[in-house]
């Protein structure tokens, strides 16, 4: 019972690992330039089919993939900003909402046209025997990814309150005049918090190749297991994010596996619910920022 | 705030697209049997060829374009080349704007509905009214093939009262006998149809058995499979598709539950699951066709053949929509043919009715689908099912499942 | 617009379907069936634009509603045995409650939440239709009987256009009459402005809730509409995509009017059926196409007919300026010299805490009948915060505000237009989507959801109160110098324009009390003359009381017979301006501060 127990959470811990990793590209976008990004799903798609092309149709090393593939997508997202919601940067948070839901529309589109099948898949980056304790199993796969997941997730996280350009993202975060006026260009902040997100976007996609296989669903999943996440850290929350992703995904493993496999889908809405409607402030937010 | 002009401009510019297109299409010659000329015999498709379904309706397309490319090659049917419309459709609203579109505007000859479960039964449910000959290639639910119509015919899709009992049938190959089944479905139309032909024919069986559902395109079925290992099962029946499935015994493995024999039944049946899972030796799952992709002479052929048209050959094809919507070709051009030529639907529906064996061999095709046969009162042209078992990481059918 | 043609150009929309439903009966049968699914989407496109051009909600659950619609028609056609006509009504009813039942979490979201809220309705819809198969059919789908209506069998295209077109018309009519009245300008100025909506009344979530109620019941009767034509439902077919699909209708064809809805649906419903040749690029161009008009033609394609028509057919030159009958135009007799002794407002003892932030301190406050009281202070004084407690935008902690008699405290900010106070704001709060006119007439109160949705009727035939609503807005107009401005847009005018709009809006109802917050802020200097003019001619002439918030010192000393100086939470000072500004204590808070900045 316990061993079963065991696997369903190391489940969950796989899963909300990278739902914590799409919420974090979220969150950054959101917390720099107050839009959500509803096209995120679409660029982790685009991620995943990256690694497709790299690891399987040009048999190249998994690791060139891990490196090109964040880089790639962080710049299409970066371009996208420049080209489609810079323009709109005045326009309210209705018409943004819009364009990047149709956005995601258009790049899942669009790479169905290139390939119409209805998955493609990527092989793991590691094969071979789980490891077993007390009948828990554990694959080195699912290692990868709960470690490689979190420790980038951290990593961006020091990068937002430490780096120079996170405290630049910060500042236009509180206040877009007052940065303006400590030297930050807010073309060059919001350029770079696209860039960040789509690179986080992207690495989800290659993260979850291997789990998911690439198709167009994929970004619908990405998105609102993101954007729930999101929620349920308090959306402006980078720790937040990452808790919240993680919650999420043992949630929804431990209520399909003790009330029923039907109810999975659901379980993430009625977290996404309560929370929007009895803490909308999330359930980690970040602690009051120091009143300027 | 609103000029009068404007209103009047407004009100013109949309009759006038709404009239354009429709209008010019009146009637021109009607003596002729729609969809027959001096040169051409017109045959009407639908499909999906965009959103969710494409993976369905694309294939589809293009095992018939091949199909007819070789048919009008060699002559094409009673001096006639066949040339196929084939339009985008895959809700049923869709479907019944283009099977009116094929059967009206273009008076076509022959419709086939080359589209999921739902779309099809829609324009079956309108075809019947008009008699057009309609030949239904992928729709596997009950619902298109009740009630029984003269124009109706179904192909190499084979009823799920029938594939029940064959997907039964295989966990027992080989002198297995599971102790504990399971059944693993998809919450969307075709493995639905399918299950509910299951639970039935295990009824009857009196097996034991448990049922776990998962949401179209789920990719974690750990709390589905805790729950069959916590019931001891060693027998899972999956019903959805292809890709699911691999993604299913993928976590399997991972859980330690390597004593299950799975017996597959799914959509968009492939070699894609390879991929997926690594080792996947003696997974079994059923085939429409004879032979898997590789297996024979003749498939390999298809395969290359098919690469040409294409350019290239993506992931997960060929699969079995592209070898039926060949094989189905074959099977529209001899119900032509074995009319003596007199092109018209009546005689159309006389001679399919009374087809035996029809297939690509007897008009020089490729030999990869079960040769179809018809009765007045069956139109169900095929009941076989290919076993198919992953051997040294390939596919291959392994025996034939006839009609019990 | 001249007054005559009001209620014709209402008619338009749905003379349009009709026009559509005689000339499809000549069609054949392929058109027939493409026009009637068209004139359905239409219906759609039109009862989004309340909720998403009008409402700017936004809604990714209008799969789920009309599939409610549809399978509430067919379930109770199936089950129950019940008529067509009555399911069609039932899909109706079943409708609203499901657009109530959004609008409970609705109402409180905007932006990605609300998207993300409807998300969440349109899943589970779809997930306990595919679960309920007892009842639904399940995932597999259910066949719709053919309907009849009163004995008559439709199973002809031509029966199923004339029935799917005419109550399509009628549909349409409805709610032509509800955008176009005071419903859909109260529903326009509650998304445009929440804070200025219910200071004159609109109440914004009862207006929001109405939006998803009437247009989830037309989405809905749409559904129903549908069912019998598309013959086979099944709860993937009412899925997100389709939902994404129809929130472009609005947006491609124009947000903010009827005419857009039936552009945006009937057209991206149509034309999928030219395109056919390219299907495969199909939802790549429309994806495309919505992303191309929210970033290039907002307005849609009924702002771009309106651009083409505007350039091919030239305007009547001085359209717009209609006369004002000459017995209302002059100025409402004043009224007998008032008592200034008489207190109109009293605050007393008026206590306000931010957590450790004591904002406003027992600070007490008199505006007499008639007069101008004016309350100054330093940034931080706390003037705001005792300016949005008497407005109502704030609760106080403890303390006494009297309004002639009344107490305002636990009144919502909505319910003080009724009393007798309106008031302007800091950053002008004009409804900019609307025109001089209607922000105007929003002013006049009176602006409960039922009460606007009943004028709307009467509106559409330009009956007596629509014309004496269109009178009284004019001469308020008058009174503030924009009378030619009329039926421009509001967002359109110059800041001081705009501020004598407020003011206008402000007047409209005959208020005893005006509360004017920082009225000249941002107003070029040339202006701030003018207003001052105006404002004590408003005062003379109709006798309204003023209590003004400002930082322009000069301005108030010029304008205000009293006036009140607040200092760190508290009043410092109080008397007729002179005075005040030479009180040492004054020039302290002032200058003193002033040195030190």
């Amino acid at each position: 019972m316990l061993a079963e127990l065991g696997n369903i959470l190391i489940a969950g811990i796989k899963f909300g690992a990278i739902y914590a990793l799409a919420a974090l590209g979220l969150v950054v976008i959101h917390k720099a330039t107050k839009t959500v990004n509803f096209a995120h799903g679409a660029f982790a798609m685009l991620g995943a089919f990256g690694s497709f092309l790299i690891v399987v149709h040009w048999q190249g090393p998994y690791w060139l993939a891990y490196l090109l593939v964040p880089i790639l997508i962080g710049i299409i997202a970066a371009l996208i900003e420049f080209l489609i919601l810079r323009p709109l940067r005045r326009a309210d948070m209705f018409t943004v909402v819009i364009a990047t839901v149709f956005l995601g529309i258009a790049l899942g589109e669009a790479f169905r046209l290139i390939y119409n099948t209805e998955l493609l898949a990527v092989p793991g980056m590691f094969v071979g025997a789980p490891f077993v304790v007390s009948r828990v199993f554990v694959t080195k796969e699912t290692l990868w990814v709960i470690a490689g997941a979190l420790v980038t997730a951290l990593a961006c996280v020091m990068l937002f309150h430490h780096g120079k350009i996170g405290r630049g993202m910060r500042a236009m975060a509180s206040n877009v005049r007052g940065a303006q006026l400590c030297g930050y260009s807010v073309d060059r902040v919001y350029m770079f918090a696209w860039f960040l997100g789509g690179a986080l976007a992207g690495l989800t996609g290659v993260f979850v190749a291997p789990i998911t296989g690439v198709s167009v669903e994929l970004s619908i999943a990405v998105i609102t297991a993101g954007f729930v996440a999101g929620v349920i850290g308090g959306f402006d929350s980078l720790r937040g994010a990452i808790l919240g992703g993680l919650l999420l995904g043992v949630v929804e493993s431990l209520a399909a596996a003790y009330v029923s496999s039907a109810m999975k889908n659901c379980v993430s809405f009625i977290l996404l619910f309560f929370v929007l409607m009895w803490r909308p402030e999330g359930l980690f937010p970040e602690r009051v920022a120091r009143r300027v | 705030m609103r000029h009068p002009s404007f209103h009047h401009l407004m009100t013109f510019t949309f009759s006038a697209l709404v009239g354009f297109g429709f209008v010019m299409n009146s009637p021109l010659a009607r003596a002729q049997e729609p969809g027959i000329s001096a040169t051409e015999i017109t045959v009407g498709a639908i499909g999906a060829l965009t959103g969710p379904l494409a993976f369905i309706g694309t294939p589809g397309r293009d095992g018939l374009t091949l199909a007819f490319n070789e048919i009008n090659e060699r002559g094409g049917v009673c001096g006639r080349k066949i040339r196929l419309q084939y339009e985008h459709a895959s809700s049923p609203a869709e479907s019944i704007a283009a099977v009116k579109k094929l059967v009206e505007q273009d008076k076509i000859f022959v419709l086939i509905l080359a589209s999921g479960s739902t779309g099809a039964a829609a324009a079956a449910d309108y075809v019947r009214e008009v008699g057009v000959p309609t030949y239904n290639l992928y729709g596997s639910t009950p619902i298109i093939r009740k009630p029984f119509s003269k124009n109706v015919y179904h192909g190499a899709i084979v009823p799920v009262e029938v594939a029940s009992l064959g997907l039964i049938s295989m966990f027992y190959d080989g002198g297995n006998a599971p102790k504990k089944f399971g059944v693993l479905a998809g919450t969307y139309a075709f493995p639905q149809a399918t299950l509910k032909a299951v639970e039935e024919a295990l009824k009857v069986k009196n097996i034991n058995y448990i049922v776990e559902q998962f949401d179209q395109t789920a990719r974690d079925y750990t709390s589905q499979l805790v729950s069959f290992s916590r019931q001891q099962v060693d027998a899972v029946l999956f019903l959805g598709s292809f890709s699911e499935a691999g993604f299913a015994i993928k976590q399997s493995r991972e859980l330690g539950m390597s004593q299950i024999r799975w017996v597959l039944d799914g959509s968009a049946v492939s070699r894609a699951i390879i991929p997926i899972i690594g080792d996947a030796n003696g997974i079994r799952g059923y085939f429409n066709t004879p032979a898997f992709p590789g297996q024979t002479e003749a498939v390999r052929e298809f395969e290359s053949r098919l690469k040409t048209l294409l350019g290239s050959m993506p992931q997960g094809r060929p699969n079995n929509y592209d070898i039926i919507g060949y094989g189905s070709a074959y099977v529209v051009a001899l119900a032509a043919k074995s009319t003596g030529c007199q092109l018209t639907r009546a005689k159309l529906l006389d001679a399919w009715s009374n087809l035996k064996n029809a297939g690509p061999t007897q008009l020089g095709g490729l030999d990869i689908t079960f040769p179809e046969s018809f009765t007045p009162a069956d139109h169900q042209g095929n009941y076989r099912l290919g076993a198919a078992i992953v051997k040294n990481g390939v596919w291959e059918v392994y025996r034939v499942l006839e009609k019990p | 617009m001249s007054d005559k043609r009001f209620g014709f150009a209402g008619l338009g929309p749905t003379v349009f379907i009709l026009i559509c439903l005689v000339a499809g009966l000549a069609l054949d049968s392929y058109p027939k069936y493409v026009l009637a699914i068209t004139i359905i989407s239409m219906v759609i496109g039109v009862a989004l634009v309340v909720l998403v051009g009008l409402g700017r909600c936004i809604t990714l659950a209008s799969g789920s509603v009309m599939a409610i619609g549809a399978y509430a028609a067919t379930l109770s056609m199936v089950h129950l045995g019940v008529p067509y006509a009555a399911a069609l009504l039932l899909a109706i009813l079943a409708g609203a409650a499901a657009g109530w039942l959004i609008a409970l979490p609705g109402t409180r979201f905007r932006g990605h939440n609300l998207a993300m809220v409807t998300l969440v309705f349109q899943s589970v819809c779809i997930i306990l239709i595919r679960e309920a198969k007892w009842l639904t059919g399940g995932a597999e789908g259910i066949r719709v009987p053919p309907p009849s209506i009163m004995g008559w069998r439709i199973a002809s295209d031509s029966d199923f256009l004339i029935v799917i077109g005419v109550l399509s018309a009628l549909i349409v009519l409805l709610m032509t009459i509800l955008v176009r009245g005071p419903f859909g300008k109260n529903l326009q100025a509650a998304a445009g402005n929440e804070v200025a909506a219910e200071t004159f009344g609109v109440s914004v979530p009862g207006y929001l809730t109405a939006a998803f109620v009437v247009s989830s019941a037309a989405i809905a009767f749409a559904g129903a509409l549908a069912a019998p034509r598309i013959r086979i439902l099944d709860p993937d077919s009412f899925g997100v995509l389709p939902s994404i699909s129809m929130l472009a209708y609005p947006i491609v064809g124009g947000m903010y009017s009827v005419w857009g809805g039936l552009l945006g649906g009937g057209g991206l419903r149509v034309l999928p059926e030219f395109l056919r040749p390219v299907a495969d690029y199909q939802e790549l161009f429309f994806a495309g196409l919505v992303i191309v008009v929210v970033m290039f033609f907002p307005g849609g394609l009924v702002e771009l007919l309106r651009r083409g028509s505007a350039l091919v057919f030239v305007r009547d030159a001085k359209r717009g300026s209609a006369p004002i009958p000459a017995a209302a135009a002059s100025p409402i007799a004043a009224a007998a010299e008032a008592d200034a002794s008489q207190v109109l407002l009293r605050v007393e003892g008026v206590d306000k805490h931010f957590d450790a932030l004591h904002a406003v301190n027992s600070a007490n406050l008199m505006v007499p009948v008639a007069g101008i009281h004016g309350l100054i202070g330093p940034n931080g004084a706390g003037k705001t915060s005792l300016f949005n407690i008497i407005s109502g935008f704030l609760e106080a902690d403890q303390g006494r505000i009297e309004f002639g008699g009344t107490s305002l405290l636990n009144l919502r900010a909505r319910d003080r237009i009724r009393l007798g106070i309106t008031r302007t704001f800091q950053h002008v709060a004009v409804f900019g989507q609307l025109s001089c006119l209607d922000n105007v007439i929003i002013g006049r109160g009176r602006n409960a959801v039922f009460h606007s949705m009943q004028q709307s009727f009467e509106y559409f035939i330009d009956g007596p109160g629509a014309v004496a609503a269109r009178r009284e807005a004019l001469v308020a107009l008058q009174a503030v110098g924009l009378v030619d401005q009329a039926h421009s847009l509001a967002a359109a005018l110059s800041l001081g324009d705009q501020r004598r709009l407020e003011i206008a809006r402000a007047i409209i109802s005959e208020p005893k009390l005006i509360l004017l917050d920082e009225p000249v802020s941002g107003v070029s200097e040339s202006e701030v003359e003018g207003l001052r003019q105006l404002l004590l001619r408003i005062n003379a002439e109709r006798n309204i009381a003023m209590l003004v918030v400002e930082h322009n010192i000069p301005f108030v000393a010029k304008l205000c017979r009293t006036m009140s100086v607040m200092g760190a939470g508290r009043i410092v000072a109080e008397g007729r301006p002179a005075e005040v500004i030479a009180m040492p204590a004054v020039r302290q808070l002032y200058f003193g501060e002033e040195s030190a900045a």
